[in-house]
């Protein structure tokens, strides 16, 4: 291949969305690793007081693992094409991989029973977004489904796990170009979503703050991270 | 920054393509280590270094991903290229403020 830039835009389409890209791609960063991290690790020290806020934090890394893992599976049933359909397929795995990393870790952090310790110590609005989430998928409105957690969650989740080296922005991406393409195609549906960013975004941006903060991470990182995802709403019409 | 080598020499001295412009510097490009793209796309992509880094004339970051975007050929405005990283198709614009090509998101 001379060029990918080359590439007539359905191939390029049908390339990425399409299994054997996500396979080679996971090869790549997954290939020689053990729970999702080299297994000649050394764990750093830590005080008592750095291990509970990193409890916490996988607590929430957890819901909202749970959530993008329920919503994906479910909207596989309404995607509105094979590609579509096959892309949300290999969603589905990253995210039981990354929920299974996270409970994992926190065994490693001496937490016995980590789902009762999510339900304890798990962020509210986090827990709201998911049960909302998981309502809109339910009612088979997929814009709205998709802007909620392909652009919302996975925009500020990919944010977090990024500025924590450990996480790529697929999952947005595809969020914010497929509701590009079908608003661009229909665009009456600009105000029905967004209603949801209304109702939706403020949930997962307090998760945010709550968890940059816990990480220690200085506010303007914080703002930093939102930024991500402000910037994505914008280009799709949605304002600042 | 950018690793690949350039084939031809500074554009200037070229004879011009068929638009009027001067015929596009070409690079070889070397797989820089961005491993989330299958590897025989890995050299059309790096991480970006934050300050410091800078971008080659043939390279463009991705607004969604933040990726760099690199291309075997001098990019100008209108070029359209692919982020693998995030399934984005984008073009090549100008900013008319810095002067910076810049890639916008084509749905």
């Amino acid at each position: 291949m001379s060029d990918v830039h080359d590439l007539d835009p359905q191939a390029f389409l049908e390339e990425v969305h399409s299994f054997e890209f996500w396979f080679q791609a996971v090869e790549g960063y997954l290939s020689g690793t053990t729970w999702g991290h080299q297994p000649d690790a050394v764990e750093a020290p830590m005080s008592e007081q750095d291990r509970d806020r990193l409890i916490t934090v996988l607590c929430n890394y957890c819901v909202g693992e749970t959530a993008a893992l329920e919503g994906a599976s479910g909207l596989i049933v309404i995607a509105p094409n094979r590609l579509a359909k096959v892309f949300l397929s290999t969603q589905v795995a990253d995210e039981g991989r990354h929920l299974e990393v996270f409970y994992h870790r926190m065994r490693d952090l001496g937490v016995g029973d980590p789902e009762a310790e999510v339900e304890r110590r798990a962020s509210r609005s986090l827990q709201t977004f998911r049960h909302r989430l998981l309502e809109l998928v339910a009612s088979k409105d997929w814009e709205a489904a998709i802007f909620a957690q392909n652009v919302i969650l996975e925009s500020l989740e990919s944010a977090v796990f990024q500025a924590r080296a450990a996480g790529d922005g697929t999952s947005a991406g595809f969020g914010e170009n497929e509701l590009g393409r079908r608003i661009a195609a229909a665009p009456h549906i600009r105000a029905r979503i967004g209603r949801i960013k209304t109702e939706l975004d403020h949930l997962v941006l307090e998760a945010l703050e709550e968890t940059t903060l816990l990480l220690g991470m200085p506010r303007d990182e914080h703002e930093r991270l939102g930024r991500a995802y402000l910037e994505s709403v914008d280009r799709l019409g949605f304002g600042l | 920054m950018n690793d690949g080598a350039p084939l031809t020499d500074a554009a200037a001295d070229a004879p011009p393509e068929s638009d009027g412009q001067p015929e596009r510097q070409r690079f070889v490009l070397d797989d820089t280590g961005f491993d989330e793209v299958p590897k025989k796309y890995r050299r059309f992509y790096r991480k970006w270094k934050g300050a410091g880094d800078h971008l080659a004339p043939n390279e463009v970051i991705c607004p969604v991903c933040k990726v760099v975007i690199r291309s075997s050929r001098t990019l100008r405005p209108g070029d359209r290229v692919y982020c693998m990283p995030c399934m984005s198709r984008l073009i090549v614009v100008r900013n008319e403020t810095t002067g910076v090509l810049e890639a916008l998101v084509s749905y």
